[in-house]
């Protein structure tokens, strides 16, 4: 089971580490990274199951969320000019990490009774889902760069599609070609919007949106 | 009559003798020495009653309807003791110290053994009434004994406020508590509780267990009712803080105890987890206030919140283990929290006595303006660092023994209590981590500051060393920290007896007994000083001048260097403060004035800091300013014409007469 | 005590004390080479030492025996933690001694010494570091205590002995997520106790940078010699203790010479690689503001507590 394990430890470590750097290129690095990670945590329950279709949704993963959307990303951060760095979140970094520890506690809490459900060695490894989707969250709701912002948002998406292969073993293969067409087309109308927003205003420090109330 | 009586019945008979041997003139050495002899007789009662010879006693005619019923068992045995071990050591430290013309009137004179003999007589008390009694009779000779430096400022009245308005409030909460359990047993003696627990309603055991623990947590300045306690203890005569820091606040722990899983017999998970939790914050909370603190008695009284703090953990973790149905390991978790009561007592006594000292020495407490008292107060610079040693949990010192078994006791717990466990555990774990480390810087600013380098002012220049009794005193709390941190084997039995439960045993190594651990303080003392030796040995062979020379500090070629350039303890404690910036958040205040010539050349930089207790701001605040306005709002009713006054009583009366008529 | 522990009691101090020297030697070669200069060579420590231990002894004007006893408390809290920790053999000479914590609180003690000592010299660069070194040490002991925990959770103890067994047993374990992460969290602890690169710079002597330096500012001649004996010792002492925590392979189970030698080689070879790599990393690592070491420290913390979840959870 140690493969699985070692996959969900890289899983967690990529997203304490997208919330611990400042640098925005290292955070893309980090998120493709853990995109990686999915992959081969679908990849080894493919070989558990030995199921063609999980080898073709962990081949779909690895494409997308360690290629694509990494590359969407950085091209974003190519045209974002001066901003490259997240200099002050809203929460300093040593308090964000203290949080994240409070979250994964919250999260090893929380999903006990889902483990507890059908104890096998896959679904023991759900709170590492669950502690992803709360760091994304986490990320989105304290960051101040859209681009760390919708990295914080792909978080909770990589979260959830963990948590659903390891519950389940398998969403299926339509499902989960439905629920990645549906993240890239996001990150699209995301991207297209934060270039707007950069022509109109010149910058994509959302703080900067509260004055568009007025 | 067996040992322990007789020891009892000693220690209240010299304590109430000596109380009215204040009237002669040489009054100040015959309570100093009563007040000791008091305490060796609890001392030994204590022991005896550890020993297994409790016993118990009622005379029912002494105080109104439930009359008094004292009673000594190993858990009261121990705090008994404790509280006379420090009491030997401030009587002997008192002949000298409170020779000065506030501490010599009788009021204040007469209150120190009635002090005492009130702390022993609480954990004997085996009924409420008595408890309660003692409890109050305990508060107000503590009241006094606060304010008797009262001509000194107007914030010695101050503290005293604070700390009669809070102990009252505690009290009346144990007092609600307590009246709300009597409810529920045929009569207020704890046998009658006790069996009464058993059959209790869990709704009414935790309105019970919260109220107790409000009132008890208030007296042992558990964070957030800990708001007296940096006032009164450094505006009180240092020995009565020892007093207080070292003895009274530990009956907190005792009452918590007594009632908690002694008389409700344990009771449901989130109590426990509640004084851990407060326990933790505590812990944390006060050694941070304390590590920014540069007042030195204010510094100490900070730590003993913190260290009370590390006592709730260990007992709220025997509480939690023992509803796991875990007792080995809540009798190690209560054994560590018990010996650290008992450590604690001993290494506050020796630091309050010391701080004593230099405050005799030099009439300051400010760590910025002390500094360079080595050369000039040996005895109590050797003190100090002894006590700063036993408190900030390194090895051959007093707390780090008490903590081993504290996150011993922690890591076992683990797989004990399923999820519940596996979350307390670690922060548990992290809080005591980062008490202890904080503990180190605040305890080496204390001591390196305060007591190294070269004195910061005249008075700490000028100060010269302490009589010889208030060295005794001292040098009896030392030995016993030197003990109890060589040889904790040798008061372990005592305190497993008090915990009710054998976790530990061994004689010169402490061996878990349930899990693999072993710790010897004893070999690893030896152990350091022999390579001590080895070390300066091998130096001594081979280097080749033996002589050292003496030199000039490094001054960047500018001089000699003076006092003003030395670090101050508030300048050590900065990065800290930076650190915990939004934990803290000082009050900064930086006043930059220029020369008039130029905007460029500056001619003072004026810091000030302020470090206002955040959780005080933020809880005692609002609550004192809505009594405030119901105070002017009242005035109205207060025009200052007598008639009215009168009027009102005549109205209350009549009124009070026409509702029974009427209800009637 | 076993006739195993007594060996590794006698041995294991001798080859710390000999060879920490080499191995900050080792350490500044691999630097200079990566760095493109030739170096001093890995014996260029003991020739500092040697000139040192030959030079007069020196007392600060105005300095008590604070600072005149601080090194040697500081080289002897090394040496029992030498004595105890089973580096070569698995038995220890002083098995009550060899627990995680009580190792852990002796080389604080040892670091206490010296801020006491920088201390007291009185001077702004002293209390700065002592300052400094307190700082970081208060924010490292949750750390290291919570990644303790992680560690002796699946061994059920602390004892050093019982860790290293187990892990010798079950060799499995190691790879697992709790071991890993607490390997990780441990690295940013020893980084942070024997004062390297990032958290601060042994070979600086620039007010606004140094800590360690600044406390032993007023030590000379055979002093000095002795703290930075005691730093080295430090070094490879807590290398020696990440090497046989996380990897105890070759460690002797028996009083054997020839398992004794493959033990002494097993450490050297262990804590040569560990110190290289070291020195390697520093190459391309900045020092961190100091107000930015508690963002690493927090790091590590979570790391560490995430290895105690995963332990229990991760079963």
């Amino acid at each position: 089971m140690e493969p699985l394990y070692l996959a969900c430890g890289a899983l967690l470590l990529t997203a304490v580490l997208v919330l611990w750097r400042r640098e925005l290129s290292v955070i893309i690095r980090v998120f493709a990274l853990q995109g990686a990670a999915l992959a081969v945590l679908v990849g080894v329950l493919a070989a558990q199951e030995n199921s063609a279709e999980l080898w073709a949704v962990a081949a779909g993963v690895l494409v997308l969320r360690a290629g694509v959307l990494p590359y969407l990303l950085r091209r974003a951060l190519a045209g974002a000019g001066e901003a490259q760095r997240e200099t002050r979140p809203l929460v300093n970094v040593s308090a964000s990490l203290l949080a994240a520890a409070v979250l994964t506690l919250l999260a090893y809490a929380v999903s006990q009774p889902l483990v507890e459900l059908a104890p096998s060695a896959a679904t023991q490894a759900i709170p590492v889902g669950v502690t992803v989707v709360l760091i994304g969250f986490f990320v989105l709701v304290t960051r101040r760069r859209a681009l760390s912002q919708l990295v914080g948002f792909l978080l909770m998406d990589n979260g959830i599609t963990a948590v659903g292969f390891l519950t389940t073993t398998g969403v299926g293969l339509v499902v989960e070609l439905g629920v990645s067409l549906d993240v890239l087309l996001a990150v699209l109308v995301l991207q297209v919007l934060t270039t707007r927003m950069r022509e109109t205003f010149g910058g994509t420090d959302l703080d900067e949106l509260r004055e568009l109330r007025d | 009559m067996n040992l322990s009586a007789t020891g009892m019945a000693a220690a209240v008979a010299v304590g109430l003798v000596t109380a009215l041997l204040a009237v002669i003139r040489a009054r100040t050495a015959v309570i100093g020495a009563g007040t000791a002899l008091t305490g060796a007789a609890a001392v030994f009662a204590g022991a005896a009653a550890l020993a297994g010879g409790s016993f118990s006693l009622v005379l029912p005619g002494v105080l109104p309807l439930s009359g008094v019923a004292l009673t000594l068992d190993p858990l009261g045995g121990l705090f008994v003791a404790v509280t006379g071990g420090v009491a030997v050591a401030t009587g002997i430290y008192a002949v000298s110290y409170a020779d000065t013309p506030d501490l010599r009137a009788r009021g204040v004179q007469v209150a120190l053994p009635v002090f005492v003999v009130a702390m022993v007589l609480v954990p004997a008390a085996a009924n409420v009434a008595t408890l309660l009694v003692c409890w109050e009779l305990m508060a107000l000779a503590s009241l006094v004994l606060v304010v008797a430096e009262h001509r000194r400022g107007p914030q010695v009245a101050s503290a005293g406020r604070w700390y009669a308005v809070m102990t009252h409030l505690g009290f009346m909460s144990v007092l609600i508590g307590l009246m709300v359990f009597v409810a529920h047993a045929p009569d207020d003696s704890f046998t009658a509780l006790r069996e009464a627990g058993r059959h209790l309603s869990p709704a009414v055991a935790g309105v019970v267990f919260v109220a107790a623990l409000a009132g008890f947590g208030s007296k042992a300045g558990i964070v957030p009712l800990h708001a007296w306690l940096p006032r009164a203890h450094p505006e009180a005569p240092s020995h009565v803080s020892a007093l207080m820091s070292a003895a009274m606040v530990n009956l907190g722990v005792y009452g918590l105890v007594r009632v908690g899983v002694d008389l409700l017999g344990g009771g449901a998970a989130w109590w426990w987890l509640l004084v851990l939790a407060l326990g933790a914050l505590s812990a944390v909370y006060g050694i941070l206030q304390a590590a920014m603190s540069s007042d030195l008695k204010r510094l100490l009284g900070q730590s003993t919140t913190e260290n009370m703090g590390l006592v709730l953990i260990g007992v709220g973790a025997a509480g939690l283990f023992a509803s796991f149905g875990d007792h080995t390991l809540a009798a190690l978790a209560l054994t560590a929290a018990l010996l650290h009561v008992v450590g604690h007592a001993a290494f506050k006594t020796l630091l309050f006595l010391a701080a004593g000292s230099v405050l005799h020495a030099t009439g300051s407490r400010d760590l910025d303006a002390l500094g360079g008292l080595r050369p000039v107060m040996p005895v109590t610079t050797a003190a100090f660092g002894l006590g700063a040693l036993a408190a900030s949990a390194l090895p051959p010192g007093t707390a780090f023994v008490s903590e081993w078994l504290l996150l011993q006791a922690l890591i076992h717990g683990l797989p004990a209590g399923g999820v519940t466990a596996a979350i307390a555990m670690p922060v548990a774990v992290a809080a005591v981590a980062l008490t202890a480390g904080l503990a180190v810087a605040t305890f080496v600013k204390a001591f390196g500051v305060g007591f190294l380098a070269r004195p910061r002012s005249d008075a700490a220049s000028n100060a010269h060393e302490s009589p010889f009794t208030m060295l005794a005193g001292m040098g009896v709390a030392a030995v016993v920290c030197v003990v109890l941190a060589l040889w904790p084997a040798g008061i372990l039995p005592a305190v497993q007896a008090a915990a009710g439960g054998v976790a530990v045993s061994g004689d010169v190594t402490l061996r878990l007994d349930q899990a693999t651990g072993a710790l010897s303080p004893l070999l690893l003392t030896l152990g350091l000083v022999a390579a001590v030796i080895v070390v300066a040995g091998v130096v001594r062979a081979v280097v080749a001048r033996r002589v050292r020379r003496e030199a000039r500090l490094w001054d960047c070629g500018g001089g000699p260097m003076s006092a003003r350039m030395e670090y101050t303890a508030t300048s050590f404690a900065e990065p800290l403060q930076r650190v915990f910036d939004d934990v803290v958040q000082p009050e900064l205040d930086v006043d930059v004035s220029h020369h008039q010539e130029s905007r460029y050349l500056v001619q003072a930089v004026e810091y000030r800091r302020k470090m206002p207790d955040r959780i005080e701001r933020r809880l005692y605040r609002p609550v004192l300013s809505v009594i405030t306005a119901w105070g002017e709002a009242g005035r109205v009713l207060a025009p200052g014409s007598v008639h009215r006054y009168l009027g009102y009583g005549f109205y209350a009366v009549c009124g009070v007469l026409i509702l029974l008529a009427v209800t009637r | 005590m076993s006739a195993l522990g007594v060996v590794g009691g006698v041995v294991q101090p001798v080859l710390i004390v000999a060879g920490s020297p080499l191995l900050v030697g080792l350490m500044r070669q691999v630097r200079a080479r990566l760095e493109g200069r030739a170096g001093a060579g890995a014996g260029q420590p003991w020739r500092d030492l040697r000139k040192l231990l030959r030079k007069e002894r020196i007392a600060p004007r105005g300095t008590s025996e604070v600072f005149r006893f601080a090194p040697l408390v500081l080289v002897a809290t090394t040496l029992v933690v030498a004595v105890v920790v089973p580096f070569i053999a698995t038995e220890s000479a002083l098995d009550p001694v060899a627990d995680l914590f009580a190792v852990v609180a002796l080389l604080a003690l040892g670091a206490v010494a010296l801020a006491l000592a920088g201390l007291d010299t009185g001077t702004a660069f002293g209390g700065m570091g002592a300052s400094r070194e307190m700082t970081i040490l208060a924010l490292v002991e949750p750390t290291l205590l919570v990644a303790i925990f992680a560690l002796s959770v699946r061994v059920g103890s602390t004892n050093l002995g019982a860790i290293v067994s187990s892990t010798l047993h079950d060799p499995a374990r190691v790879i697992s997520p709790a071991s890993l992460l607490a390997a990780v969290a441990l690295i940013v602890v020893i980084v942070a106790e024997t004062g390297r690169i990032p958290v601060d710079n042994p070979s600086t002597h620039l007010e606004l940078t140094m800590v360690h330096e600044a406390m032993v500012l007023e030590y000379a001649g055979p002093d000095l010699a002795l703290v930075e004996l005691a730093s080295a010792m430090r070094l490879s002492v807590f290398l020696g203790l990440l090497a046989n925590l996380f990897a105890p392979w070759g460690i002797a189970t028996e009083a054997t010479p020839l398992a004794v030698l493959i033990g002494v080689l097993a450490l050297v070879v262990k804590v040569g690689v560990l110190g290289g790599l070291l020195a390697a990393a520093e190459v391309f690592v900045a020092k961190l503001r100091l107000f930015r070491v508690p963002e690493l420290l927090a790091g590590s913390f979570l790391l560490a507590l995430l290895a105690v979840a995963a332990s229990f959870f991760l079963v």
